[in-house]
């Protein structure tokens, strides 16, 4: 492989094999699922209303749908479900930023034959803002049950794609028979990202700043005609229906913000940078590396979800003689990981008010780097806002969500013991209004996820020797499956001296085993997708370029103990 | 035209002061000048004299047998880039490399600490009509773009003439496919960048508040600027042939600002060139890596200097950048330039080529304080820069050469004892322009 290297985004998901069944049904529902009642009451418990603002012994009361008392005496209704909060902790619902939580990917697009690269259909270019995220949620995408279960109540949710994917909504991280009914807000945000269209124009970043400029300039055009046309059509041009112009009227109009995908720094100040020439109202979000851009953040009045993905810690060689430069390379690398988790804590005495976004993180390790955060001088409460407080002012749903009030929404955790502590233990989380369980464990040892069949993982943890066949030769190496905390990850070695690669949205369900990696071709991101069945210790695969609709057989085979 | 907005982003950029005393100070513009003290205020250059006395706080150096020059210029340069083509289409006007500047790119010092203080980044030469250039001082350390850009420095874009644009035309099935082809898609674009220019005045003549605004276009915006002489053109360029077609092109578009990039065969139309006002930016002495630049000479860059044509030497690479000193004396050995004009290849020859000769490429006084000191006369093989400094300030000091240089670090890179990075690609003009194929994916070469 010419540049085989690991991809920026790593997006290794627990196994998707999450078995969690649904208490809420529908009304008639014939297994007797349907709960009793839609009023709860939650007493005898802390509660923490709003960041800082902590209530012991209270009760609060969640009637359909919505919080209706919160306080020390309330009448608990006599149809309440009452939960004993003794031990527990009440926190609001956490809001995500910038997510991609209850969309599936879409299939890439195929190329099309003859594809004219330099003006390539606009699906293809991934020019599509008039689309919907709508469109893409799936009422049983593992990722909501993932999210809801570390506390995530409301999603703003952003479709999968490549330069402009569409606009994005708010969602409820509830049990649905039909997407609509997660809808909080729709068109909450026109979500864009330097992912060029591979092959065609434009197929990195200069072209997307260009196309960038180029569509706002002629929606600005396009909006225009079409006003002076509505307001009167005698003797103007009729104008052309033009949906992708369309759908930046309302940022235009700033009734909609530009959600920028921008994990580091260079790309943060590039969206910025079209912010400043064109205008529009920008948030950044999933940013990584925000440490330098405090001050260009606050004078253009950019909002910001910081990324909850973090770093692996680096390790220190345990070599006795290593050199002095060697030594001097892992501080460096120390001191650049400690800019990394400490980032938050400086944004936040710059006044700049953040929330989070996990959209290139991993549900299972969110909590892990909340407290790694917090250990870096970022406070309980201050953390506690950009999960709520913080995340609900910038999503524009303040009156509704954020706080344990009268009149919001009923989101809201219950944790067994505080929640940022490490051993603490999510027990319910309500989700407008509806009751989520899940089960606490006794003792030190937690374990989340045990719902995932550890024993079948087995047939797949280790080392499998690959080959497959391409016009340059053969192509060896090792797939390397490891499963730490029920995390399944896994690496791609390659014989030839390639840089390691990460695999990821690997998946092993009923004996088929499939997963995809990234090549580095030429500056171009290439996806492949492998897809194949576990015989024993035979796998036999089919790998797929979706860039180039091209397909070859994998084998491997798995190294004994 | 339409997003004048740069001078809002424009960081507020260091500005230093020194008296840089009793040195060999090489002006380029006026002679050499032994025991020399150079004076810089507020990154300026203030007095160039003998015995200068030092205002009170500012910095001396002791340049006493040392060489002073006015930082080295590369007129051709691919470092400091996130990315490099968008070759995807032929005609890219109106993308810029200012979009992708990298300040993070530790080949920046690489370069200062080859006494270079000016950079020509440039979009790569994988279609005709590629993207708008950049011209960058080298300031080191920050890590905002806006803090490199070379400030009223005018606009420049990248033509490629020849085997790499119609190499790409033939693997994506597109336009063009050979040397005819690029000469047709060059006029095609000109007049259809006529035709806009024409729609979109008409449009604003037009007094009624019911007209309606023809379409928008970046790219044509950017070619009407071509025209309007506001953007000056590089052309890569290799063989006589085509070097004189583009020169009739110019002609008949009545454009003037043009320099040839590489143009091996430069010299068989240097008086053409000469007559056209055409500058040419070559290099010393490579050729011969592809069948268009068999046929060359170490002496094109003499010739060019005889013929009167303004000419400069650049490195197209991470690697030659550290040495253009090295690169200029070659034109000692071959062609016999003097010491002056072998200087101003790489000062204020690529300086004038930029359009930035007003603020530096010579040591004079009120330009820029871009400057280099060496220990040996810079076109000495032993000559070794010591001292590089932006605006009177030093970005590199070879007494204080920290070994890891990096701005960011990615805490999941690997520490490994030796690390010598090399890759052929890296920091040229086909950077990023393979068009992928299913061969180049799986080839480990």
């Amino acid at each position: 492989m010419k540049i085989l290297r690991k991809t920026l985004f790593r997006l290794l998901f627990i196994l998707p094999l999450i078995g969690f069944t649904s208490n809420i049904k529908a009304q008639s529902d014939p297994t007797g699922e349907s709960p009793a009642t839609r009023t709860y009451a939650i007493t005898n418990a802390t509660i923490v209303q709003a960041p800082g603002k902590l209530m012991e012994e209270g009760t609060i009361v969640i009637t359909d749908g919505l919080i209706t008392a919160v306080g020390k005496n309330v009448n608990i209704p006599v149809t309440a479900e009452v939960i004993d909060g003794t031990d527990m902790f009440v926190y609001p619902g956490f809001i995500d930023g910038m997510s991609n939580t209850g969309a599936e990917r879409p299939a890439n697009p195929e190329r099309p034959d003859n594809l004219f690269t330099p003006d390539p259909p606009n699906y293809y270019a991934g020019i599509t803002p008039e689309n919907q995220v709508v469109d893409q949620i799936k009422v049983d995408e593992n990722s909501i049950e993932a999210m809801r279960k570390v506390g995530f109540t409301i999603s703003h949710t952003v479709p999968y794609g490549r330069m402009l994917p569409g606009s994005g909504a708010l969602i409820l991280l509830r049990d649905a028979d039909h997407p609509d009914k997660l809808i909080l807000t729709e068109g909450s945000s026109l979500y864009s990202q330097f992912s060029g269209a591979p092959g065609a124009y434009p197929g990195n970043t200069l072209g997307i700043m260009a196309k960038f400029r180029n569509l706002y300039k002629n929606a600005e055009l396009s909006k225009n005609h079409s006003e002076l046309y509505a307001s009167n059509p005698e003797g103007v041009a009729r104008p052309t229906r033009d949906r992708v112009s369309e759908a930046f009227y309302p940022v235009i109009e700033k009734r909609q913000s530009i959600f920028y995908n921008a994990s580091n720094s260079l790309e943060a100040r590039r969206a910025m940078r079209l912010q400043k020439e064109l205008g529009f109202n920008l948030v950044l979000g999933n940013l990584q590396e925000g440490w330098d851009l405090a001050d260009e953040i606050k004078s253009t009045n950019t909002k910001v979800f910081m990324s909850l993905e973090l770093p692996k810690e680096p390790k220190s060689s345990k070599e006795e003689d290593k050199s002095d430069e060697v030594k001097r390379l892992e501080e460096r690398r120390m001191e650049f990981y400690k800019k990394y988790i400490s980032q938050y804590a400086e944004l936040q005495n710059a006044g700049i008010k953040f929330g989070f976004s996990s959209i290139d993180a991993r549900s299972s390790q969110l909590k892990d780097n909340l407290l790694t955060i917090i250990e870096n001088g970022l406070s309980e409460d201050q953390a506690l806002a950009a999960l709520t407080t913080n995340s609900a002012e910038l999503l524009g749903i303040s009156k509704i969500a954020g706080t344990l009030d009268e009149g919001k929404i009923g989101n809201l955790i219950v944790s067994k013991g505080p929640y940022f502590e490490k051993k603490s233990q999510i027990k319910y989380v309500f989700v407008d209004g509806e009751k989520h369980e899940y089960d606490v464990k006794d003792g030190s040892k937690v374990k989340e996820g045990d719902e995932t069949p550890v024993a079948d993982l087995d047939a797949i943890l280790g080392a499998w020797n690959y080959e497959f066949t391409t016009p340059q030769g053969t192509q060896t190496g090792k797939f390397i499956f490891t499963n730490e905390s029920d995390i399944l990850s896994g690496t791609m070695t390659s014989s030839d001296g390639t840089p390691d690669t990460d695999l990821q949205n690997i998946s092993f369900l009923n004996g088929e085993l499939s997963f995809d990696f990234s090549i580095d071709a030429g500056g171009q991101s290439v996806d492949i997708v492998v897809v194949g069945v576990v015989d024993g210790n035979n796998y036999e695969a089919e790998a797929s370029v979706a860039a180039f609709n091209f397909t070859f057989p994998i084998q491997a085979t798995k190294d004994e103990a | 035209m339409l997003f004048l907005c740069t001078s809002v982003l424009q960081a507020q950029t260091k500005k230093g002061d020194v008296l840089i005393k009793n040195g060999t100070v090489i002006t380029i513009t006026d002679g050499t000048l032994e025991n020399t003290d150079v004076l810089v205020r507020n990154g300026k250059i203030d007095r160039i004299g003998k015995n200068l006395k030092t205002p009170n706080g500012v910095e001396e150096v002791d340049a006493t047998g040392k060489f002073v020059m006015p930082g080295i210029i590369d007129a051709h340069s691919h470092i400091a880039g996130t990315s490099i083509n968008e070759g995807t289409s032929q005609v890219t006007a109106e993308v810029s490399m200012e979009d992708v500047v990298d300040p993070l790119d530790v080949g920046i010092y690489r370069a200062l600490a080859g006494g270079v203080t000016s950079i020509h980044l440039m979009h790569g030469s994988a279609n005709v009509i590629g993207g708008q250039n950049e011209t960058l001082k080298l300031r080191w350390g920050s890590t905002n773009p806006e803090d490199l850009r070379f400030e009223g420095a005018p606009r420049t874009i990248k033509f490629a003439l020849g085997e790499n644009p119609t190499r790409g035309g033939r693997s994506r099935g597109i336009q063009p496919q050979s040397r005819m082809g690029v000469e047709a898609m060059l006029r095609n674009t000109f007049n259809d960048a006529i035709k806009y220019r024409d729609a979109w005045n008409a449009y604003r003549s037009n007094k009624s508040s019911r007209k309606v605004a023809p379409e928008y276009s970046l790219r044509m915006e950017t070619m009407v600027d071509i025209l309007e002489g506001e953007v000056l053109v590089h052309c890569h360029s290799y063989r006589a042939d085509e070097i004189y077609m583009l020169m009739k092109v110019f002609s008949d578009f009545g454009i003037e600002k043009l320099t040839f990039q590489h143009a091996n065969e430069a010299y068989k139309v240097a008086p053409e060139l000469a007559e056209f006002g055409a500058s040419a930016s070559v290099f010393s002495d490579w050729w011969a890596y592809k069948l268009e630049v068999y046929y060359s000479t170490a002496y094109n860059a003499a010739i060019l200097t005889e013929n009167g044509v303004t000419t400069s030497i650049n490195s197209d690479s991470g690697e030659l950048i550290r040495h253009l000193f090295h690169e200029a004396a070659k034109t000692q050995k071959y062609g016999d330039l003097s010491d002056n004009e072998a200087l101003a290849l790489i000062t204020l020859n690529p300086a004038k080529q930029l359009g930035i000769d007003n603020r530096v490429g010579s040591l004079e006084k009120g330009k820029d304080a871009d400057i280099a000191i060496f220990d040996n006369h810079p076109l000495s093989i032993y000559a070794v820069p010591q001292m590089t400094f932006v605006d009177g300030v030093k970005y590199f000091d070879i007494e204080n050469d920290v070994a890891d240089q990096r701005i960011y670090i990615d805490p999941e890179s690997t520490v490994e004892d030796v690390q010598i990075l090399y890759s052929n690609d890296h920091d040229r003009c086909m950077e990023g322009a393979n068009v992928v194929n299913f061969t180049d994916l799986f080839n480990n070469k």
